[in-house]
């Protein structure tokens, strides 16, 4: 069972890393795209699948992280990926400073403080706040990212940038999933109550959860502002949340192999109906509500996971 | 049933894959054709597709038929960015479009890597043509051009003190700090702010900037603000005279505040398709008429068809494709070519030169009336 999963993710890496070769510009840059949503489908999803928080915000600190790489850029000229654990880590203490307050709500009461959070990120950026984010113009003239003095610019370089940290993520969120961690998450989304009776800390659980979910974001948000070199707020509207959100339910919450597949259909299907031109966003409306109708918990549910006891090593050696 | 929803989606795959294969020259329209500015980039579509008709019918571009190849930019940068690999990959020459200036942005890296000739028909922010790139052009005029009329405009009326309203966009801040400056000395700015788009209530503002008490307030955001501005105001029985700038030019604005809260209202626009003076616009309007039953509604269009004409009229003079020569003619052999909004030359920059905008006022009725 193991191994085949192993061969699996095996194959997959080999015709990933053979993508760039065989496909033009334009579905390098799509395949670009979709990592990029397959990375913060993976942060929303240890918030959203794993510890059952609905957060319809995310787009917040994906922007955060991205304003973060772009004004210490353009102002100080820190090359950009230097930026990437600064951008998480103010994504993430901008999680904390605001999950903290609300983190006892539940269900749609926190997403209803999720929204209105995301729609403050963006009218402040909007407004200018402390004059560092340009308004509604946006921050332009955005270095690209470098690599040991290599730039990377070209859509193929970015492919194998984004997927790299991809792969980084799934194995970390893989690692995170099976922890102590991950299990505790799962149990106080199944039950609080249950899960606070035996003694696991739901409140500091769930803002780790919170935390985490948001720092990743924030640092996809800084490969965004190196890719686009230039950021505006209309990049982190609500619409951004909410394909975030929509890609974890359809995908199957708490299922990686799942999101990684809700990014690809969400963001690369309305790129394969661009034939239609200007039925395309119908199209993939209609493509959406069949799947749901004919996978309700999500296309790629995540499983009921089975763990061995150890097995005592007199009755191992009892067996013939 | 899990088998008929798979084969739908292999089929529909199999459609969306390249819809053109046929020999011609390439064009590519990168425009709006979903999002809140959907409608401008519809109408787009339908000006190329005229023009484009036109053009084969009487024999295509170096003995080529022309084809138009769209693609929706979802007035989104991050969308646009795709867009314009996707229309990099298919082997367009050049490519027309578009509105949003953020947007346009977002592409001409790609564009200019690509060796494609952009010209834009809506991005009027001034910094798009600082940046020395060479096959960028536009049909459209400039923030500053913009600012320039929208100052004479003002002094005309002969106020002394001028309150300036924005919304914080790049086109609307552009244009509200341009104006800022070229009235320095000539008369006094007494409020400078900007509003927040899409609220429904913008009364705490206007009581604001009542109290600075403005003889005339120059708004520079868009339609669906200035309507309600408008509206507002008059419900607040403040009788100040606004002038707008060209992004209130849409009938919406009409409809939003009322004839009666509008009329007076004045606003800055390149002309309105109706009143194109040239007999090449006329017949342009009328064909127009006949083939979707109604006059395009935006100058925007209009300027997209003339980014196109500026394009067949270049290549067919250098005799070829090559976006070097074609560049090259555009900045310094392309001298008062007869476009639909009038004369197109461009300068070493790829901006359009010459007088584009016009003062408008609404009249008690709605309409939108060219002032002398």
């Amino acid at each position: 069972m193991m191994d085949r999963t192993k061969y699996l993710y095996l194959a997959g890496t080999v015709v990933l890393a053979a993508a760039p070769a065989v496909l033009n510009t334009y579905w390098v840059d799509v395949l670009n795209n979709v990592g990029m949503y397959a990375i913060l489908g993976l942060s929303l999803n240890l918030i959203v699948g794993h510890a059952g928080l609905f957060n319809l915000g995310h787009a917040a600190f994906y922007a955060i992280g991205a304003y973060t790489a772009a004004i210490l850029n353009s102002h100080f000229h820190i090359p950009v990926l230097w930026l990437l654990p600064l951008s998480a880590l103010t994504a993430g203490l901008f999680a904390l400073m605001i999950a903290r307050p609300i983190i006892h709500l539940r269900g749609d009461y926190l997403c209803i403080v999720t929204i209105g959070v995301g729609e403050i990120v963006r009218i402040a950026l909007i407004n200018n706040v402390f004059g560092i984010t340009g308004g509604a113009n946006g921050i332009f003239g955005i270095d690209r990212p470098q690599i040991f003095g290599w730039v990377i610019r070209r859509p193929q370089e970015f492919y194998y940038l984004i997927w790299l940290f991809l792969m980084v993520t799934v194995f970390l969120f893989q690692r995170l999933e099976n922890s102590r961690f991950g299990r505790a998450l799962n149990y106080l989304r199944e039950d609080e109550t249950a899960a606070e009776g035996s003694g696991i800390h739901t409140a500091h659980y769930k803002l780790m959860a919170f935390v985490i979910g948001a720092a990743w974001a924030g640092m996809v948000g800084n490969i965004f502002a190196a890719k686009m070199t230039i950021i505006s707020p209309e990049s982190f509207s609500f619409w951004e949340s909410v394909l975030m959100f929509t890609l974890v339910i359809l995908g199957g919450s708490g299922s990686i192999p799942g999101v990684l597949l809700g990014a690809l259909l969400i963001i690369g299907l309305p790129e394969l109906f661009r034939g239609f031109a200007n039925a395309r966003m119908a199209i993939f409306g209609v493509a959406m509500v069949a799947m749901m109708i004919f996978r309700t918990g999500g296309i790629l549910p995540a499983r009921p996971r089975t763990y061995r006891l150890p097995q005592p090593a007199a009755a191992v050696e009892a067996k013939p | 049933m899990k088998r008929t929803l798979w084969g739908a989606l292999a089929l529909s795959l199999l459609l969306a894959g390249p819809v053109m294969a046929a020999d011609g020259i390439k064009i590519g329209l990168m425009g709006p054709m979903t999002g809140s500015w959907a409608s401008e980039g519809q109408e787009m579509k339908q000006v190329l597709d005229l023009l484009a008709k036109a053009v084969n019918d009487q024999g295509g571009l170096l003995g080529k038929p022309v084809v138009v190849v769209s693609e929706d930019d979802g007035g989104d940068p991050r969308t646009a960015a795709l867009a314009a690999q996707r229309l990099a990959t298919q082997g367009v020459v050049a490519v027309v479009g578009t509105y949003g200036s953020a947007v346009s942005e977002a592409t001409q890296n790609i564009y200019n890597e690509a060796k494609i000739i952009q010209i834009a028909n809506g991005s009027t922010a001034i910094r798009l043509s600082e940046k020395g790139l060479k096959y960028f052009f536009r049909t459209c005029p400039r923030d500053d051009e913009q600012g320039r009329v929208a100052v004479q405009a003002i002094e005309k009326m002969g106020a002394k003190k001028v309150a300036i309203l924005h919304d914080n966009t790049t086109y609307a801040k552009g244009l509200a700090d341009e104006a800022k400056s070229l009235l320095a000395g000539k008369a006094e700015v007494v409020f400078f702010e900007a509003l927040t788009p899409k609220e429904q209530d913008y009364t705490a503002i206007l009581t604001k900037l009542k109290a600075a008490a403005p003889e005339v307030v120059f708004f520079t955001g868009y339609y669906p603000e200035g309507g309600l501005l408008l509206r507002q105001k008059m419900e607040m029985n403040w009788p100040v005279p606004f002038i707008g700038g060209d992004a209130t030019n849409n009938p919406d604005l009409v409809k939003i505040a009322g004839n009666k809260a509008c009329a007076g209202f004045r606003f800055l626009s390149a002309p309105l398709p109706k009143d194109l003076p040239s007999e090449g616009a006329k017949s342009f309007l009328s064909q127009f008429q006949t083939q979707y039953g109604s006059q395009p509604s935006s100058i925007y269009a209009v300027l997209a068809g003339d980014g196109f004409r500026v394009l067949c009229e270049a290549i067919k003079a250098v005799g070829s494709t090559d976006p070097d020569k074609v560049a090259a003619y555009l900045h310094k052999d392309f001298k008062n070519f007869p476009g639909l909004t009038g004369a197109i030359s461009f300068n070493e920059k790829g901006d359009r030169v010459g007088e584009v905008y016009r003062v408008y006022q609404v009249d008690a009725a709605g309409n939108f009336i060219l002032q002398p």
